[in-house]
């Protein structure tokens, strides 16, 4: 019994940064868009890692289930908010249509994953990316190029008071949800058989057939877990926070940068590495945007081919290395 | 007149085609001889665009002069970033290069960006047409197929007849039965490196004949996807068949357009765009190997 | 009935026969020894058993269930184990983790916790005595201490029938002879069915198979109890080159050491 429950003493920290960061945004004036702001990517970085860090395989066009996710969202408001009875109703329409349309792109994925490994895999993603969101501009589906504009619809349906409510707090408050999710889903993988089985496919992924593992399982698992929590970011933080939505505003490949520099900073493949990577990451941005704005991923682009140099394992890839043996490290994961 | 429509249009494509291969055949060599995927490969493609029209608009220079001066850039920068990033993650894991190489494409789209703005750009190189009886060609497309074509023969010489050349087929074959041969792997990695962006950015001087007006900092995400898929078709290692393939997809694009265009209620260009990715979605369901390779 | 009966097998590999129509027949408790010179289609033959390659023809059939078709994953819960020729470790993960993985996947699969898998994985690395490299990174031990996690690793998936393939190679004499001794006490002990091996080492296969099967060009050429199997003209003939010379060749077998 005690042993089962020391094997997530690392969520602790985690846990832990995300409940000070959420207080110091809701006690302080002024500090709750840029707490807001760290909450994103933490919760971006953490679902990215389920993916990159635990299968191996890189998705380059991870963006497609964030722009997923604010699709489902806006098509629930866009077409449900007629129906006024619906209520609160209409946001969680809203989230299982984004939930879905993620499981249809992790399955993709997942298909393409079996045909194609590595650096192929990897642009086969930004293929998807690409694909999807010109798909929609040129078939003219989901509003085209134009998009579309659903605030006024919401309002309508919710009522001012409780729209403001929503985009004001409850929409960022969820993505900490997400976030701690997110973090508890990873380690909770981490040391189940779903973990094992994702390394062993990591490392030989011949091997582990052979050794009884249903490779497809649990690369589809991972995908749809990364995937589900990935497009619940995208449905809160923006389909529902900003009231509108347009293809090239989502389907947007920096964003991919963004999780990638989260996750190599903090340190790729463990739990408390989106967090911090989160954290310097959302502070650097927020602070160069106030001094620099427009040259964030100038500056970003230089170091992470500088830290992919000279430090991959990230910041708490080191201090595993680091700590190896000491008590300390049963709570660093 | 549907037909004679396509009819021009698939000539169109074709030329275009020229262009689209000798910018795979870059890729797929940096992938044969060193194994890495060049994720920024568009954006080199832009640096060809950029220098094309610094020096025509600066210079007043003929586009055909930007081909040597594209060259040397890129097999500069080519050096550059081999010795600088590549070289130290030959030995790591796979996706530390690809990570590498797309950080490497945004890098040279922000220097863009903050040395000649987003805006889109162009330039008019007005060398006349030729008339066909279905269509009209331009001449500056003509030159750019011409030019397409004399590069890629020349480097298939090159290859087949240059020491250096059979000595990077030896190492594309097998790594190290070429070092056992007394070949200098690390000196080839590199050149073969800078050879590969070379290609890549010399093609992006060829493609501004069809986009005369689309200069920007980001015109080359969309390159690297087709490019990929262009490799992919023409299986994967393979540089002449990257090439084939790179006519092939141009026929593809314009067919499709053209067929597109008839189409009531949908806007053409992008869909255009996803038609690469519906692409490689169909060859990994039918043939994963490429239709040119093994 | 037999536990593992290969009918007609054969598998191409375009112009190439590296198996070719092989039968075989294996009973529960049996320990076989499979020998044959390089490139007689042994480790071809593992790999059609435990699904890594399909036959284009014939027939696997595993506890009276065709498994001709299933994939490589389904076999190993059946009971069907194996180790490499070259040793295949998840290298980031521990040894503990490695042994562990085999647990969990094997005919114990289902059945057991992951703290269960973890203390199951424990006594087998004791039992192949690796004991002191449990925590280790297991892409840092020596190949010999990689054979010998391989073999843990095979043991905790609990199979009835495990495939060795060269699991002795590179090892010395006495070395050999202590495996020769785990290997029989694994036997009784387990309660696994057979450890079929594919040795060059013919001290290791007269040391614990009761019958031996000999390749060449991948078809079946002998298939007897091992002293038979080892004096058979034809075999001798297959790895000097020419037939026996009568007891100068006998001396060379089961000579002294």
């Amino acid at each position: 019994m005690n042993n089962t429950i020391s094997k997530y003493y690392p969520l602790i920290p985690v846990l832990a940064a995300y409940l000070i960061i959420f207080l110091i945004g809701f006690f302080m004036p002024g500090m709750w868009q840029m707490v807001a702001l760290l909450a994103f990517y933490c919760a971006l970085g953490q679902s990215w890692n389920i993916f990159m860090g635990m299968t191996g395989y890189v998705d380059f066009g991870y963006v497609t289930f964030i722009a997923l996710g604010t699709y489902g969202m806006s098509l629930g408001i866009t077409y449900c908010s007629q129906y006024e009875w619906l209520g609160i109703g209409i946001i969680v329409i809203g989230m299982v249509l984004a939930l879905f349309l993620a499981s249809l792109s992790a399955l993709l994925e997942a298909f393409i994953a079996l045909r194609l490994r590595g650096a192929y895999f990897a642009i086969a993603c930004i293929g998807i990316n690409e694909g999807l969101r010109y798909f929609i501009e040129g078939a003219k589906i989901w509003g085209g190029s134009e998009g579309l504009i659903y605030f006024g619809a919401l309002v309508q349906a919710l009522g001012r008071d409780t729209v403001n409510q929503l985009t004001s707090f409850w929409a960022d408050f969820s993505v900490f949800i997400i976030a701690a999710l997110a973090a508890f889903l990873n380690i909770y993988y981490m040391r189940s058989k779903i973990g094992y089985a994702l390394t062993a496919v990591r490392e030989d992924e011949d091997a582990a057939k052979v050794m009884g593992i249903n490779t497809n399982k649990y690369k589809t698992i991972a995908f749809l877990t990364s995937g589900w929590l990935g497009a619940g970011v995208g449905a809160l933080a923006w389909g529902l926070k900003l009231g509108h939505v347009y293809p090239g505003d989502v389907f947007v490949i920096h964003y991919t940068v963004e999780c990638i520099v989260v996750v190599l900073l903090g340190g790729a493949g463990t739990l408390m590495g989106p967090v911090i990577g989160g954290l310097i990451y959302g502070l650097s941005k927020y602070w160069l945007a106030v001094i620099m704005p427009g040259f964030q991923l100038l500056v970003f682009a230089p170091i992470i081919i500088i830290i992919i140099v000279i430090a991959p394992e990230g910041v708490v890839g080191l201090l595993k290395r680091k700590l190896k043996g000491a008590k300390l490290k049963m709570f660093i994961e | 007149m549907v037909f004679t429509l396509l009819g021009g249009n698939l000539i169109q494509g074709l030329l275009l085609g020229g262009v689209y291969g000798l910018a795979t055949m870059g890729l797929s060599l940096i992938f044969g001889v060193i194994n890495v995927v060049n994720v920024g490969h568009g954006q080199f493609i832009m640096v060809g665009a950029f220098v094309t029209l610094t020096m025509f608009t600066a210079l007043g220079l003929s586009p055909l002069a930007a081909i040597p001066a594209a060259l040397i850039i890129g097999m500069a920068l080519g050096f550059f970033f081999f010795y600088a990033v590549i070289r130290r993650l030959i030995k790591a894991p796979e996706l530390t290069s690809l990570l590498a190489t797309f950080a490497m494409g945004i890098l040279l789209e922000e220097l863009a960006k903050l040395i000649f703005g987003a805006d889109f750009r162009g330039y008019n190189w007005g060398l006349g047409k030729i008339t066909l009886t279905i269509t009209t060609i331009q001449m500056s497309k003509v030159y750019a197929f011409i030019g397409s074509i004399v590069i890629a023969l020349f480097l298939y010489l090159w290859f087949s007849k240059t020491r250096l050349g059979t000595a990077i087929r030896s190492v594309i074959e097998d790594n190290e039965g070429a070092q056992v041969c007394g070949v200098n792997v690390g000196w080839i990695y590199a050149l073969s490196f800078a050879i590969g962006i070379g290609l890549t950015v010399m093609s992006g001087v060829l493609l501004t004949m069809f986009i005369p007006v689309g200069i920007n900092p980001y015109m080359g995400r969309v390159y690297t996807l087709k490019a990929f898929v262009i490799a992919v078709l023409g299986g994967l290692t393979s540089p002449y068949g990257a090439f084939f393939a790179g006519l092939i997809f141009g026929l593809i694009e314009n067919g499709a357009y053209t067929l597109f265009a008839l189409i009531p209620g949908v806007a053409p260009f992008p869909l255009t765009v996803s038609l690469a990715f519906w692409i490689l979605f169909f060859l990994l369901l039918v043939k994963p190997t490429g239709l040119l390779g093994k | 009935m037999a536990l593992l009966k290969i009918e007609n097998v054969t598998k191409r590999f375009g112009g190439l026969v590296a198996v070719d129509k092989v039968n075989l027949e294996i009973k529960a408790g049996e320990v076989i020894g499979i020998v044959g010179p390089n490139g007689s289609g042994k480790t071809t033959l593992f790999n059609v058993i435990s699904g890594v390659y399909t036959p284009d023809e014939g027939k696997i059939i595993f506890e009276g269930k065709d498994i001709t078709k299933l994939p490589a994953h389904k076999r190993a819960p059946l009971g069907l184990g194996r180790t490499f020729q070259i040793p295949r470790p998840f290298s980031s993960a521990s040894v503990r983790e490695n042994v562990a993985i085999g647990a969990m996947f094997g005919t114990l699969s289902g059945k057991v916790s992951v703290d269960d898998t973890l203390k199951i994985a424990d006594r087998y690395i004791e039992l192949v005595g690796i004991k002191t490299h449990k925590d280790k990174e297991s892409g840092t031990l020596t190949p010999i201490e990689k054979k010998l996690m391989e073999i843990a690793r095979a043991l905790a998936m609990k199979p009835k029938l495990l495939l060795m393939d060269e699991a002795m190679a590179g090892m010395n004499p006495k070395d050999i002879d202590n495996m020769v001794q785990f290997i029989k006490r694994i036997k009784e002990e387990e309660e696994i069915a057979i450890v079929a091996m594919v040795e060059h080492i013919m001290r290791a296969v007269i040391g614990l198979a009761e019958r031996v099967i000999v390749m060449n060009f991948g078809a079946k050429l002998v298939d007897a109890r091992t002293e038979e199997a080892l004096t058979d003209p034809r075999v001798v003939e297959v790895y000097l080159g020419h037939p026996p010379d009568g007891s100068k060749w006998q001396s060379e077998v089961w000579g002294k050491d």
